[in-house]
């Protein structure tokens, strides 16, 4: 017995040291839920908090781009509110008198602009904070653009906050295709640079070129179809090989983002609730 | 006690360099130098083993609250922390009784630089190898390790060279 406690002072260390390993090492294996457990998260108040005081530091420097890229939207806006009027002002002697409130399709999409706080594009596995979160109608599994293109997907919501899993993140796959041909592939981030990125499951047959544009798919009830994914930067294939190895070289700038738009598609839960139908 | 204040200073300095200028550095993608594992190599040489590991449990987990990566930067520096006095007894002869801090001054410069690069290569693979967490990403993992390793300790041989005594 006594040499039992003698072992145990003497070796104290060492199952401290072995304690403190294994804490670790569960929280790292129990990642996923942790991420789910907002406290840990960066969208905890305080953290968050103090990552917007440095970012309202660091925005001062971005300024210049943001206002090229909204005066550039602001534009493309003020020539589509034009057209708009155009075409309405030819329709408006046939109204429409129907009675049953509908969301028309053009209208499905809302966004909340919403401003990233936090960053990183250096890791395997990287995420962005956002400035909005449940209270301005941010909810898990929204897709989240900039004026450049797709950003990536909302993934834990607290009531302030919020944190986005970008395409720099393998965790996630974005579905894809090609504006010219309309074939579609999952985009999957190979962890090495934040400006490329690899699109897979494309077939031999396709005809590539290089700078072809991708949008998304709309397959995914996340992203409307047509929002810039990127351009082919380069592809491969080998005489054994059925799917090409493409880079895409993305459409957003991760190093610089810093306005972002969270897509609120309205019409989400009763296409949920009809698909579920139809699969009983 | 003057040490332990400046202790607690450095503490809170390095948490904050490193999470709000560090960690926004990418340099080349592959550069990210993690100097807060400065805080555990400048404690001083006598400081009780327990302590040790646990302060430098709870500077992993501060770090890895404000990056998102709940556990790694914890299993690092704790690691680390527990490697620590057996490299100083490798390099040097430190006399019992004596309790220095360790610095270019305490150790002699080419053991204090020996020691300071074999823990900062130990940390930075330990703390590579959770984030890739296979081996499928081998090279850009070992880039990296040897990179950010390399821009931390001149980081680190800067600091303490500007220290006067």
């Amino acid at each position: 017995m006594k040499n039992l406690i003698n072992f145990l002072i003497q070796y104290s260390v060492v199952f401290l040291f072995l304690f403190l390993e294994i804490i670790s090492f569960t929280l790292i294996i129990k990642n996923q839920e942790y991420q789910k457990s907002v406290f840990l998260s960066s969208s905890n108040s305080m953290v968050s908090g103090m990552y917007e005081w440095s970012n309202s530091v660091v925005e001062f420097f971005k300024l210049r781009a943001a206002n090229n890229n909204l005066s550039e939207e602001n534009t493309a806006l003020k020539n589509q509110i034009i057209n708009l009027q155009n075409k309405l002002s030819t329709l408006k002697p046939e109204a429409s008198d129907s009675i049953h409130f509908r969301i028309p399709p053009e209208m499905e999409y809302q966004f909340i602009s919403a401003k990233v706080i936090n960053s990183s594009t250096n890791k395997l596995l990287n995420y962005i904070t956002l400035n909005k979160g449940a209270v301005d109608g941010i909810k898990m599994d929204m897709g989240v653009i900039s004026d450049e293109g797709v950003v990536g997907i909302v993934k834990t919501v607290s009531t302030r906050f919020s944190v986005v899993i970008p395409i720099l993140n393998p965790k996630i796959q974005i579905s894809c295709k090609f504006k010219r041909t309309n074939y579609s592939g999952g985009l999957l981030w190979s962890g090495e640079d934040y400006r490329y990125a690899n699109l897979t499951d494309i077939a031999r047959h396709v005809e590539l070129a290089l700078g072809d544009t991708l949008i998304t798919s709309g397959l995914t009830s996340t992203f409307p179809e047509g929002i810039p994914v990127g351009a082919v930067e380069d592809f491969k294939i080998k005489e054994s090989d059925a799917y090409y190895r493409i880079k895409v070289k993305l459409a957003v700038n991760f190093r610089t983002l810093s306005h972002v738009k969270v897509i609120n598609y309205l019409n989400f839960q009763e296409q949920k609730e009809l698909e579920k139908k139809s699969e009983e | 006690m003057p040490t332990v204040l400046q202790n607690i200073f450095r503490f809170i300095l390095l948490v904050l360099f490193q999470v709000l200028v560090l960690n926004n550095i990418q340099f080349l993608g592959y550069i990210n130098p993690y100097l807060y594992i400065l805080f555990i190599l400048a404690l001083p040489v006598q400081m009780p083993r327990w302590f040790l590991l646990l302060l430098a449990f709870v500077l992993g987990l501060t770090i890895d609250v404000f990056s998102n990566t709940i556990g790694m930067h914890a299993f690092a520096t704790v690691f680390v922390a527990f490697y620590r006095n057996g490299i100083i007894k490798l390099f040097t002869n430190i006399e019992e009784g004596n309790n220095p801090t360790p610095s270019f001054h305490t150790f002699g410069v080419s053991a204090y630089v020996k020691y300071v690069i074999v823990l900062v290569l130990i940390h930075h693979s330990t703390l590579f190898m959770l984030e890739a967490f296979s081996f499928t990403h081998f090279w850009i993992m070992l880039a990296k390790i040897l990179l950010s390793s390399l821009v931390t300790v001149l980081l680190i041989l800067g600091i303490q060279s500007l220290k006067t005594k």
